[in-house]
């Protein structure tokens, strides 16, 4: 059974009879267009001052100021929440994908009684379809009693709680698309369950852990409500940051979108080397 | 080149501040305090606080930590500081319309209590009494009530105008609300300009907002709350005279979307250039003289909200109030309310102003400040105090405003008529106040 | 028993554990508590909390709840239109983009840019772009010679422009997990199939989607779920007006549990929402089961 790896060059992975035609690029480009678009439109607004915005003037002349008040400002604390979130997101992203994949393989290949596999996926997806606003009085009394309001720890925890039940649920999606048989021989082999799962099954789960990982990062770095009732001022994260601009009778768009372009550059860059880390780390201990 | 300037702004503004601190009569000594820390929300005029903040670091040496928190969370951090027994903060600034709630909750310490001696000086402006809260009656009063709360910000709404546009079309600035119906007539010329822009959007925006004119002609939403008759009164005639001069005012002098203006698109239409008069909030006024938000700069002069057919003018008080946590350290709570009495002053205040804020002393309004052209909204800011009240202080508050943002904006979209809107939310909120234990009644219903 | 075997022979138990018991310690009391809350009502006095036991009011005030109704028809329309047009859009791109000769990487990373916006600076950039006067919609139309709509104001439009913007929000989402999967997927299969005359199209609908089904299931069912969780791009966008043309259901307990400061209610709404997906879901999973019966 040939598989797909990542770390194989791309034309080399499409044979043709995969490859698409001009309807699928078509699709591609209009798609690129209409998601980049809005996307765009900000990054201007991010070098426009105020008024130029609101007119919607265009052409206008471009001022870097609002990064400057950002980035520099005196009342600005935005390259520490970026910090603070480069270190929430990160760190709730491996956790969750570490005890994620674990749950998922567990419930996956070994034989659980019903209960315990029906209980666990059920459990964890009836927890994700409460609001999470109605969590935040329970865990704000409780995680100030423990002395952890206003740590990144705190944030951490919840976001993998949080993040938890998405990327279980990926992983046994992804889990049953990679055949017993290679599992299999890996035990004749004389593997024990611990290396199976290390060796062979990872790697070849890795587009999904990449997806899972991905969207676990992306939720954790916007993640709002939670970060602001755990957190003040010092532990603040991005999504924080950015809302103090939408102040009580109007909104400081241009500084909202310089904030907005800045906050996804290092989660795009995070993302792009946690994938190259993932893909690494994963492949070098693999076995065909 | 211009960044430069700013931070050469900053730290001549700065000085200035000391400076004329330093000629003004002297701030408060208050001596030796812990360090304390402030909630306190991102608004327009919290670099104004900062500053003065700063300035009372340097005087005193005190230490004051300020957690800026998103508008839009204010409110649950606030509940959250105090419900759980050791509050991380020792001075929180609420919105008036919160106020009820923590002051029937329990969650404060009387402000005399924490220090017999202090007291409000008389020339602080009273904003409709937001700071005293009377138990017995569940009202807010000075009248037997506790001194809970002082305002650190008061916001009116001004009424906005254009002189070079009026004054091209032969109009007289409105003093009446059927003035302003005439003028804007006069003036608008849609898409190029819009006569009179005010909010209409579901919610606090059009409830806020048409309040100003529902006082302005003698109408009321309940009877008598202070004396405990909570009769609903939403559904008079004189309600609905108002109701339909304001949908009148949307619908003839305003963009098509008036259903949904909020005060950030009133705001940027009167910014751009493209509305006469506007009903908009005194703290926006900094930002029209800004170059870099608004093309008016210069242009823009304020008066007093207009009056009603009745010659009544009305409007509508939104203050920020400072209160104490039951639950934070004596000591600290003492700090805190070393660092009021500081603030309350003269000279603090006229710092506030020159830094941006709205003062609340009567005194800094009628001093040669109000000259200045920056502060020139003063004089009619300190008229509008005569007659401005509050509304909604009562614990069902956040639930009326709910009823009749709703209704307001279902009729002002055209969704049903303005006597069956107010038909409808009359019957909700007596239903509301009658689940609550309250001695309410109804009047008769509005030909709809 | 060697050291290793223990550990083989309880893998199955320990990788299980970590994520049972972070469930446990950070799941259940809030939950359990959630339940308590909507039979109870919570007032506040002399600083703290007061339980009554009033099950029967919260009920009433469910079944009397005005705004309700409007947000339940609202949410419906809501998750149904976005949900299928995310799915079928995220799916064709995913196909799309995995037939991609060069330049994945690059498109994969593009393609996120949406999901990466602060959910604040998503309603308040595009409630500009919408705006009536200034906006690069009406701009763009009025330089073409049309007229300006009325995108947010008008109750016949409001909801779709949410839905728009929550299409451009989350179709990345689907995107992800459908491309991943579809890297997934078995070449030599399809390159069988091809060999032995299928089209294209034959190769896309009868064995790449059949393929895909458990992923298209998780995503599916993690879409329907936060779409009826929305808030963030319709509480600066539009509050829920005009009128309740854009109330939905998220919004409605945000305004109750929140800004009402109606705890009890709020709770048993939330309990209320969540029997709304449920039945969803279960519905769903119906119509699609009689579908594919066909």
């Amino acid at each position: 059974m040939k598989l797909r790896h990542a770390g194989v060059p791309d034309s080399a992975r499409v044979p043709r009879a995969a490859r698409g035609g001009w309807m699928g690029r078509t699709l591609v480009a209009l798609a690129l267009f209409a998601v980049i678009g809005p996307f765009l439109w900000i990054l201007t607004a991010s070098f426009k001052q105020q008024i130029a915005i609101y007119a919607g003037q265009f052409p206008f002349a471009p001022t870097l100021a609002n990064y400057a008040e950002v980035l520099f400002g005196r009342r600005s604390d935005f390259v520490g929440n970026i910090g603070n979130s480069l270190a929430v997101a990160s760190i709730s992203t491996l956790a969750v994908l570490v005890v994620g994949s674990l749950a998922a393989y567990s419930l996956h290949r070994f034989r659980w009684p019903v209960w315990v596999s029906a209980g666990f996926l059920g459990w964890t997806l009836a927890f994700h379809m409460v609001p999470v606003l109605t969590l935040l009085g329970p865990w704000y009394i409780a995680f100030r009693e423990l002395g952890l309001y206003d740590t990144r720890a705190a944030l951490v925890l919840t976001h993998v709680t949080v993040n938890l039940p998405m990327t279980v649920w990926l992983m046994s999606a992804f889990l049953r698309e990679i055949p017993p048989e290679v599992e299999e021989a890996a035990r004749v082999d004389g593997c024990t369950p611990l290396q199976a799962f290390l060796r062979v099954v990872l790697p070849l789960a890795v587009p999904g852990l990449i997806a899972a990982g991905i969207l676990a990062f992306i939720f954790s770095w916007n993640e709002f409500p939670i970060a602001l009732t755990l957190t003040s001022r010092q532990t603040a994260t991005v999504p924080v940051a950015v809302a103090r601009f939408a102040q009580q009778y109007e909104t400081q768009h241009a500084q909202m979108a310089a904030a907005s372009i800045i906050s996804t550059i290092p989660a795009v860059l995070l993302m792009l080397l946690g994938q190259r880390f993932i893909v690494r780390g994963l492949m070098m201990g693999s076995v065909k | 080149m211009r960044q430069f300037l700013r931070i050469i702004a900053v730290f001549a503004t700065t000085a200035g501040l000391s400076l004329g601190a330093a000629a003004q009569q002297p701030f408060a000594d208050v001596g030796k305090q812990p360090p304390i820390t402030i909630l306190v929300a991102s608004t327009p005029w919290y670099p104004a606080f900062e500053k003065v903040v700063g300035l009372y670091e340097q005087q005193t040496g005190n230490q004051v930590k300020l957690d800026t928190t998103p508008f839009g969370g204010m409110l649950e951090k606030a509940r959250n500081a105090v419900r759980t027994g050791k509050s991380p903060y020792d001075l929180m600034f609420i919105d008036t319309q919160w106020t009820i709630e923590f002051y029937e909750g329990g969650f404060l310490a009387p402000l005399k209590e924490i220090d017999p001696t202090f007291d409000m000086p008389k020339e602080v402006l009273t904003y409709g009494d937001s700071g005293y809260w009377n138990a017995q009656k569940r009202w807010r009063t000075a009248d037997g009530g506790k001194l809970m709360a002082y305002t650190v910000l008061g916001n009116v709404q001004l009424l906005y105008y254009r002189p070079d546009l009026l004054k091209q079309a032969g109009i007289a600035p409105p003093k009446t609300w059927a003035e302003v119906a005439a003028a804007c007539a006069r003036l608008t010329d849609p898409p190029k300009m819009y006569g009179f822009v005010v909010r209409g959007e579901k919610g606090n925006g059009i409830r806020y907002d048409w309040q100003s004119v529902m006082l302005a002609e003698g109408a009321s939403v309940v009877k008598d709350p202070a004396g405990g008759d909570y009769t609903v009164t939403i559904n008079s005639p004189q309600a609905k005279a108002a109701l339909d001069l304001y949908i009148d005012l949307l619908k003839r002098c305003g963009p098509p979307n008036y259903g949904t203006l909020g005060q950030g698109d009133v705001i940027q239409l009167l910014a751009t250039g493209k509305a006469a008069m506007g009903d908009v909030v005194t703290a926006a006024f900094a930002s029209f003289e800004d170059p870099a938000k608004s093309l008016v700069v210069g242009k823009l002069e304020t008066v007093a909200l207009p009056a009603g057919r009745g010659g009544v003018f009305g409007a509508v008080i939104g203050n920020w109030n400072a209160v104490i946590p039951k639950d934070a350290p004596e000591a600290q709570k003492k700090a805190a309310l070393a660092f009021s009495r500081w603030f309350l002053t003269s000279a603090a205040q006229r710092a506030f102003a020159q830094a941006g804020g709205i003062p609340n002393r009567s005194d800094v309004y009628t001093s040669d400040l109000a000259k200045e052209p920056r502060l020139r909204w003063m004089p009619a800011y300190l008229e509008t105090q005569k007659f401005a009240k509050q509304e909604l202080g009562y614990a069902e508050g956040a639930q009326v405003e709910q009823i009749l943002g709703l209704r307001l904006n279902q009729a002002a979209i055209g969704e049903m008529s303005s006597g069956k809107a107010l038909n409808t939310a009359a019957k909700e909120i007596e239903e509301l106040f009658g689940k609550n234990g309250r001695k309410t009644g109804a009047l008769p219903p509005l030909p709809e | 028993m060697t050291r290793s075997s223990f550990v083989s022979r309880s893998f199955k138990h320990w990788s299980l554990l970590p994520g049972v018991l972070l469930l446990a310690a950070l799941t259940l009391y809030p939950l359990a508590n959630l339940v308590r809350m909507s039979v109870s009502t919570i007032e506040f006095a002399e600083g703290s909390e007061i339980w009554r036991f009033t099950p029967r009011a919260n009920l009433a005030q469910l079944l009397a709840d005005d705004v309700l109704r409007p947000a339940l028809v609202n949410t419906l329309v809501f998750v149904v239109v976005s949900v299928a047009a995310e799915m079928i859009i995220g799916l064709a791109l995913a196909i799309a983009v995995a037939g991609l000769v060069r330049g994945k990487q690059w498109v994969r990373t593009a393609m996120i840019l949406p999901i990466l916006v602060p959910p604040v600076a998503i309603g308040s950039m595009w409630k500009l772009m919408y705006n009536y006067d200034f906006g690069i919609f009406n701009q763009t139309l009025t330089a073409l010679g049309l007229a300006p709509v009325n995108w947010l104001g008008s109750t016949s439009l409001a909801l779709t422009s949410v839905i728009v913007v929550d299409i451009w929000h989350w179709v990345p989402f689907v995107f992800l997990i459908l491309f991943a999967a579809v890297e997934g997927l078995p070449t030599d299969l399809l390159e069988a199939a091809r060999v032995d005359g299928a089209t294209r199209w034959q190769v896309v609908w009868r064995i790449m989607i059949p393929l895909l089904r458990p992923a298209i299931i998780v995503a599916f069912l993690f879409r329907t779920i936060l779409a009826f969780k929305v808030f963030d791009e319709v509480y600066l966008l539009t509050s829920g007006g005009p009128g309740t043309a854009t109330e939905l259901v998220n919004l409605h307990l945000y305004k109750v549990f929140f800004e009402q400061n109606q705890l009890g209610y709020g709770a048993l709404l939330s309990l209320a929402v969540i029997a709304a997906i449920v039945a969803f879901l279960v519905t769903a999973r119906h119509v699609s089961v009689a579908v594919r019966a066909q």
